[in-house]
């Protein structure tokens, strides 16, 4: 605890209390039954009573593992840089040696349903917000190391100042987009036998060696959407509920060191969530042929459907759900 | 340069709430409704070991509140102290967390009680604006230290249990006020 102050500077108060306590144990057995009687039980967080209505200040002293402040600065604001810089690095890096995976025989021109108007709908609800929340949570966890030092003061004041502005509105509709698709969309994303060897040969998307030209079965999700879609209902339940923490104080009044550990909890999701969705990002647009198709019309090329999810195909042939979009 | 520091001698706080006045007084410019920088809490009120103490931001060497801060408003003055630029501050409440005195204070703004700029105790030397002027005033109230004077808190306190001023001399005094009531017990009750 001695420690605890020192790092505050204030050496002060501690200095006189340890130098004075060896007098006093020397001095008489009873003096030592009120020997810092009062500073440990304010040390310790006792309360009291004031007539100031302030925040939290009935109580003089409120102490926590300082070291909460260190894991942030130097272990989560270059972590979320690295999540997403270090990601995309890694990305284009891999995509230059591997290249990306073609569709064979190239696009059939049938397209087959896949989402709904309403499921690409609920994806962009989450996925736009998700894309602010990332660049200006980013802005606030790692600006003040990685942006300030290279801006002029006032617009490092603007950019922290909107950062947190867009940050507390886009946080609304991402938590609509998050539960509307973590619970609409769980029951085609339960893991299956076959997502293990998914994962044996990396989905297929590998180029060269003995993972090339493998197409392993997939079912509607492949085991690495399933795998990306559970991370993100469980990180996205966990930056959610810390978010509703510090938006909203005095809905939920959490205690200081709540607050704190909230702020860590809710970086280490974002982390999580960020890597994640560069991969998402880049699975998407650029490394499957014909993927982003299914997000912007809600229907998927044939080939592509019997390249990446061929059991979902055979199924819904079989079951005569499959439907094709009418050509004009 | 001298390292500021503030002291509360428990033995003589007799709760008068003199510096809480005094600091409002002093620094009414800058207190938004409901903003008090400074406060005296009570523990064990009306029961054995009853002993008050008087806080405020209690200037830490290595603060928390400039840890933790995402918009990077804190900085440390020639004196020691830890003052912030309200400019930058975005209201997001972090230092309020790290904080371990509870010392930032922000007046209420917005439909779901979302937060104005933060506010603190100066150790009455005002802010990052131009000494006296009307933007610092505005701002940040007082700056005492300018001027060569100590805090008002401290200056008015009626038992001179609140010392305010450089840390040796404070110190100084204050181990002379122990050594002669003889006995460690003195210190905190
Ligand atoms: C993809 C989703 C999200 C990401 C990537 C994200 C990321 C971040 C990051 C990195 C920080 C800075 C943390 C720090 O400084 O230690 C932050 C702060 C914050 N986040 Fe999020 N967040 C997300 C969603 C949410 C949600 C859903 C909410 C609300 C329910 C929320 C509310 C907040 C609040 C209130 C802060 C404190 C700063 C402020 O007052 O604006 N965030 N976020
Ligand atoms: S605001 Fe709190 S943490 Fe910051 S210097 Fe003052 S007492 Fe220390
Ligand atoms: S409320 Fe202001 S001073 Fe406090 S941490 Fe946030 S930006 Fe910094
Ligand atoms: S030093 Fe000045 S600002 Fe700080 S509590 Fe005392 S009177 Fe108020």
């Amino acid at each position: 605890m001695n420690r605890w102050f020192k790092q505050l500077g204030l050496v002060l108060i501690v200095a006189l209390t340890t130098a004075f306590s060896a007098v006093s144990f020397a001095q008489s057995a009873p003096a030592a039954e009120t020997e810092g009687q009062i500073w440990s039980q304010l040390k310790a967080g006792a309360t009291g009573e004031t007539t100031s209505h302030g925040q939290f200040h009935n109580q003089p002293i409120n102490t926590y593992d300082l070291r909460l402040l260190d894991v942030r600065s130097d272990w989560l604001a270059p972590g979320l840089m690295l999540a997403l810089f270090g990601m995309i690095i890694i990305f284009v890096v891999f995509i230059k040696i591997n290249g990306i995976s073609k569709l064979h025989g190239g696009f059939s021109g049938k397209m087959v349903y896949r989402w709904s108007k309403f499921d690409v709908s609920i994806h962009w609800l989450g996925a736009i917000p998700c894309l602010l929340l990332i660049l200006t949570g980013l802005v606030l966890l790692s600006g003040r190391y990685f942006f300030q030092p290279y801006i002029g003061e006032g617009m490092w004041a603007s950019m922290v100042y909107g950062a947190k502005q867009v940050h507390d509105v886009m946080a609304i509709p991402f938590m609509i987009g998050w539960a509307l698709m973590t619970v609409l969309w769980a029951k085609n994303q339960l893991p299956k036998l076959y997502d293990l060897k998914w994962m044996m040969v990396v989905g297929g998307y590998i180029n060269f060696g003995p993972f090339k030209g493998k197409h392993p079965d997939a079912g509607f999700a492949n085991a690495g959407e399933k795998l990306w879609f559970w991370a993100f209902a469980a990180f996205g339940l966990v930056i959610s509920a810390s978010g509703m923490l510090l938006l909203f104080p005095n809905l939920f009044e959490p205690s200081r060191t709540l607050s704190l550990i909230a702020l860590i909890l809710h970086s280490v999701s974002a982390i999580i969530i960020t890597a994640f969705s560069i991969v998402h990002i880049f699975m998407a647009t650029v490394m499957s042929e014909g993927g982003m198709e299914c997000m912007v019309s809600g229907y998927c090329d044939e080939t592509w459907a019997t390249q990446h999810h061929n059991l979902w195909f055979d199924e819904i042939k079989e079951n005569g759900t499959l439907k094709y979009k009418d050509q004009a | 340069m001298a390292t500021m520091k503030f002291l509360c001698d428990t033995k003589r706080c007799i709760e008068c709430n003199g510096c809480v006045t005094a600091c409002k007084n002093e620094n009414d410019s800058a207190l938004e409704w409901g903003i008090q920088r400074r406060r005296v809490v009570t523990i064990n009120d009306g029961v054995k070991g009853e002993a008050s103490i008087s806080v405020a931001c209690m200037h830490c060497t290595d603060a928390p509140c400039e840890a933790v801060c995402p918009a990077n408003c804190f900085y440390k003055t020639e004196d020691g102290l830890t003052l912030h630029n309200k400019d930058t501050c975005i209201g997001c409440g972090y230092c309020l967390y790290a904080c371990p005195f509870g010392a930032p204070q922000f007046p209420k703004r917005g439909a779901f009680g979302s937060r104005g700029k933060m506010d603190k105790c100066t150790f009455c030397a005002g802010g990052p604006e131009e000494d006296h002027s009307d933007a610092e005033r505005q701002k940040y109230g007082a700056n005492r230290l300018a001027e060569g004077k100590l805090p008002m808190c401290a200056e008015l306190c009626a038992t001179k249990s609140l010392l305010a001023g450089d840390a040796e001399i404070v110190s100084s005094i204050f181990r002379e006020r122990v050594a002669y009531r003889g006995s460690n017990s003195a210190i905190w009750g």
